[in-house]
């Protein structure tokens, strides 16, 4: 870092800069911890098999072979079947696994790219160590959270979601009963709200309606499959019922993006192979809704810690772009006093 | 403030620039603006179009009167909860491009509202200039140019105008006349509008009032 050549007259000072970033780092980290990020990854991953299978053919070969025995257990019902009996196929795959992911273990970019794509989520031990986790009558968060840090298996991925974003109740005697009443709570939502005429509609819940219908359209236009017609009558009707729920941001452009990442991950546990070649016409309205109604709870789930990002004048961004400011401040000096345009408010 | 945003931008090292203009595009959601300005600054017609969140800028430098001027243009959400964070970019600029959608009412309808946003947030002397977008879909046109006129004579020393960059196509328009076999190859795409020197900028006009 530029910031090191400039004060190397002075160790200790380096020494106090690199344990505060590194504090800062943990701080990160631990914010993220434990939260799901949304983001490309998974889409990147099932869009551009074709564009990685050259670079990782190894891992892409094992990733079918493991997502195509999940997802025939997809079928059953109960959390702990599937997790057991879709264990089993990846102890084949270890070994050439654990090379693979060995050989990049010094470089951490590398690294966390080979998580994304589903390189160490094959480790058998490390689904050895979830299906433990998870199929216990009281799932420990604080295990699941540590472990999820590095990705996790494609198939266990709504589950994991589901419990670590505090959806799906921990204790599995519940879990069942639970996520049947969060489901219907969901349907008597758009019930309610969303299917009724626009006469029965405020002005404010009518503009709102089509700013979400002016945005549908516009979400992750790069992938056909959000272009279905379906899917964006679903992703309306998740957005349009977390914004009524929500009056104090109501629906804000970006919310959209928070649920994408969710709608392909639950739709996996229905649809097979790659989500160019998903049709939501397969499903049954009943799986239709069931995904919806996931999407809507994690939806809110993860906005409940970062409202303030959309209330008026959105002061939880103004908050973070300081923090960014502070912690540039901090780590390269010399940077910040360049004339950087952090946000422009002030 | 012109200084400022060097230290971010890849810019030609060699060019050195005489003037950098700020300007501001703003109105409703989905009348184009992002459209508008990447058809400016890069030449492109993007499928892909995604909703603008907060703000962003390009830039596209050109030469006028032999003078290098490099138009930072800062492209803004629609939306209105957008607006405090938008409305403080509103500051320092020169020109506020006012945007609305020839075909959808309500977005002209907010145009008086736009201009009190700028009333109360940017710089006295700022020039708007008014742009009904989508000019290609004439079939659906319903916000006509005599509108534009009684806005642009109400509102003093604006200069104001129905402006249609050349040849801009909106998707819609494209998804009609070409049919829904060509919009499946063209999804994705980036398509070039123009090819030669049509968009390029040799001088400025005087326009002294309405053009419409």
């Amino acid at each position: 870092m530029n910031n090191n050549s400039n004060n190397n007259k002075d160790t200790s000072t380096i020494g106090i800069l690199d344990s505060r970033f590194n504090q800062t780092l943990r701080n990160v980290q631990g914010l993220l911890k434990g939260r799901s990020i949304p983001g490309k990854i998974l889409l990147t991953q099932r869009v551009d098999p074709i564009d990685n299978s050259g670079l990782y053919s190894p891992t892409y070969q094992r990733s079918s072979s493991y997502s195509d025995t999940g997802t025939s257990d997809r079928a059953t019902e109960t959390v702990e079947e599937e997790v057991h009996s879709g264990s089993k196929p990846f102890g084949i795959t270890n070994n050439s696994k654990l090379k693979t992911s060995t050989s990049h273990a010094e470089n951490p970019t590398e690294e966390i790219r080979k998580s994304s794509i589903g390189g160490r989520t094959t480790d058998s031990a490390r689904v050895m160590k979830f299906t433990k986790v998870l199929s216990g009558t009281m799932v420990i968060l604080d295990k699941l959270r540590e472990l999820a840090w590095s990705g996790v298996p494609d198939y266990m991925r709504p589950t994991v979601w589901r419990l670590l974003l505090g959806y799906a109740p921990t204790n599995s005697d519940r879990r069942e009963g639970v996520l049947r009443r969060k489901r219907l709570e969901y349907l008597d939502c758009v019930s309610q709200y969303y299917d009724i005429p626009d006469t029965e509609r405020s002005d404010d819940e009518i503009s709102m309606l089509r700013q979400i219908a002016v945005d549908c359209p516009r979400t992750v236009p790069d992938v056909a499959f959000f272009q279905q017609p379906q899917v964006q009558k679903s992703l309306e009707r998740i957005l349009y019922a977390w914004a009524i729920r929500h009056p104090a941001s109501g629906y804000v452009q970006g919310i959209n993006d928070l649920v994408t990442p969710f709608f392909v991950v639950f739709l996996s546990e229905y649809l097979e192979g790659s989500i160019n070649n998903w049709t939501m016409s397969d499903l049954s309205s009943d799986k239709i809704s069931n995904v919806e109604a996931d999407c809507y709870w994690c939806l809110s789930k993860l906005l409940d810690g970062m409202q303030d990002h959309y209330t008026f004048a959105q002061p939880g961004i103004q908050r973070l772009v300081f923090k960014l400011k502070e912690l540039v401040r901090r780590i390269d000096g010399n940077l910040f006093l360049r004339p950087v345009v952090f946000l422009q408010i002030y | 403030m012109n200084q400022e945003m060097n230290g971010v931008e890849a810019e030609r090292p060699l060019q050195k620039i005489d003037y950098v203009f700020k300007v501001v595009v703003i109105g409703d959601s989905a009348v184009g603006k992002t459209q508008m300005l990447s058809r400016f600054a890069k030449n492109e017609f993007c499928f892909d179009s995604k909703s603008t969140i907060g703000v962003e800028f390009q830039t596209r430098t050109v030469t006028i009167n032999g003078k290098l001027i490099k138009a930072q243009i800062w492209d803004t959400a629609g939306q209105e909860r957008y607006r405090a964070v938008t409305s403080a970019y509103y500051r320092g600029a020169l020109g506020a491009m006012l945007v609305y959608d020839i075909t959808k009412r309500q977005t002209f309808d907010h145009v008086a509202r736009w201009i009190e946003e700028l009333r109360s947030h940017a710089d006295n002397s700022i020039v708007i200039m008014l742009i009904g977008n989508k000019g290609d879909l004439v079939d659906q046109r319903v916000v006509h140019t005599d509108k534009c006129c009684g806005v642009c004579r109400g509102s003093g020393p604006f200069f104001l105008r129905d402006f249609k960059i050349n040849k801009v196509v909106s998707k819609r328009s494209l998804e009609s006349n070409n049919g829904k076999n060509n919009i499946a190859t063209l999804k994705g795409s980036k398509i070039d509008i123009i090819s030669g020197p049509e968009l390029d900028i040799t001088e400025m006009k005087e326009v002294p009032s309405c053009s419409c």
